[in-house]
């Protein structure tokens, strides 16, 4: 499972992204030119919250902003596997 | 029930509500009930700057060069941002801390409105450097028939609370007429004043900034009012960690994580929360009217304004469970980000220019080349 490229489903759209040890998922979402809002990029404000619909993300920086059971903070994380996410 | 400023109750503050239950008596943080304000305590005290690291002598030369439209909406802004933290620098102190029950959350609160305070004497900071005396903007804040409409909205939550907590703690639970009328202080209607309460202070630290943070960015756009623009980023950066706390103690209690009588009320109330947003975003709205009724900027109008505050209130209103309003859907001002971004936000006396400085950098790169013109 411990690969270094994942299929990212985002609204419909299908894009490949290489998940870099210090690339959060935020940046390459924003490699891939996925409008996504976010304000402090360190996971306290909770601007880029997400909906993680299915796979896994780690987190590189504990998270200090409300997110919900099936919320992710793309600032902070990166993708351990193939994921299907909703932007807000 | 008597507030004391040390229960003898060996209370386990494990299993107290966050509001209403013992109060708190040992100042302990080695163990939590909700970790999350210790963590957020932590992250602001990491944050800690004083308004006089940055130099803001250059943009005494930039005022006078603004056109007199310009020059009402930053001074505008200014007067509405003091009057907003003069307001948070004591009211979370006054209305929640003598009802918190847990020591990480009561700490949390102080913390909070401690950086408000710092966030006051940096408009002190501004104004003295713009204004041989700034005396009579501070006393227009007073004055201002737009400033005071708001001053009330923002007030009013925090002022009942206030005063119902202290009836409760003076003449306890039951009908007691003060002054002529008659309250009933349940604990019910308590909790519900705090929520309410708590809701329009969510509302504030959500949205209620964001206006004069876009006209300050605007400024800063075009090298203008450089040194008031690198203090509203710490500002900006130290509200957006204080929505975060609010934001949580909202989905702590209508999850049923805390008390679960605050989850009934949670859902009881929710159009009456929703409709404290939405008349806090009203509200914005007509001060970008004001700001602008004079003549406008460049690079920003009352029409964008307007949608980017539907904007964010889009993002923040449904962070608490209240849905997406309005229609806006992509950011109509971009360029906002880049000075929200923590990582952009860095002072220190020698880089009042730079803004990018980073202590301790070295750039540890060494080619062949560099040695191209050495003699032996």
């Amino acid at each position: 499972m411990n690969k270094d490229r994942y299929q990212v489903l985002v609204s419909g759209k299908e894009i490949a992204i290489k998940q870099e040890p210090d690339k959060t998922l935020l940046e390459n979402l924003e490699d891939n030119k996925v409008e996504i809002h976010s304000h402090c990029r360190e996971g306290f404000c909770g601007t880029c919250r997400t909906r993680l619909i299915s796979g896994e993300v780690d987190y590189i920086i504990d998270p200090l902003a409300y997110i919900d059971d099936d919320e992710i903070l793309p600032c902070c994380c990166k993708a351990v596997s193939d994921i299907t996410i909703e932007i807000n | 029930m008597k507030y004391t400023t040390f229960s003898p109750v060996n209370n386990d503050a494990l299993t107290e509500p966050m509001f209403f239950g013992n109060p708190v008596n040992v100042a302990r943080y080695d163990q939590q009930k909700h970790a999350i304000f210790e963590k957020l305590i932590e992250k602001q005290i990491s944050f800690f700057w004083r308004p006089e690291e940055v130099d803001v002598s250059k943009d005494r030369l930039d005022f006078q060069q603004l056109s007199d439209s310009e020059k009402h909406i930053f001074i505008s802004n200014l007067k509405y941002q003091t009057l907003l933290d003069s307001v948070q620098g004591r009211s979370p102190n006054i209305a929640f801390l003598p009802i918190i029950s847990i020591p990480e959350l009561e700490t949390w609160v102080e913390t909070w409105s401690f950086f408000e305070t710092i966030h006051s004497r940096s408009y002190t900071h501004i104004l003295r450097n713009l204004f041989t005396d700034p005396s009579e903007i501070f006393s227009d804040i007073v004055d201002n028939q737009h400033i005071k409409k708001r001053a009330e909205d923002i007030s009013q939550y925090y002022d009942d609370l206030i005063f119902y907590t202290q009836i409760w703690q003076t003449h306890g639970l039951g009908e007691h007429t003060i002054q002529g009328e008659t309250y009933n202080i349940t604990m019910r209607e308590l909790k519900k004043k705090l929520y309410l309460c708590m809701n329009s202070v969510n509302a504030l630290e959500a949205i209620r900034f964001y206006v004069s943070f876009a006209c300050t960015f605007a400024f800063a756009e075009r090298e203008l009012m450089e040194g008031n623009s690198k203090i509203i980023r710490l500002i900006a950066r130290d509200e957006n960690l204080h929505l975060t706390s609010t934001q949580h103690i909202l989905n702590l209690w209508a999850k049923g994580k805390d008390d679960p009588e605050m989850a009934e009320i949670a859902e009881e109330c929710k159009e009456e929360a929703a409709q404290i947003f939405m008349s806090a975003v009203e509200q914005e709205k007509q001060w970008a009217h004001y700001l602008f009724e004079r003549g406008s900027m460049i690079g920003l109008n009352q029409d964008i304004l307007c949608q980017y505050v539907e904007f964010i209130a889009n993002h923040r209103m449904s962070a608490i469970g209240l849905g997406q309003p309005f229609e806006v859907t992509s950011n109509p001002l971009p360029w906002m980000n880049n000075y929200l971004h923590s990582d952009n936000v860095q002072v220190a006396p020698q880089e009042s220019e730079i803004s990018s400085y980073l202590v301790g950098q070295i750039d540890s790169e060494v080619n062949a080349d560099d040695f191209g013109d050495f003699d032996l």
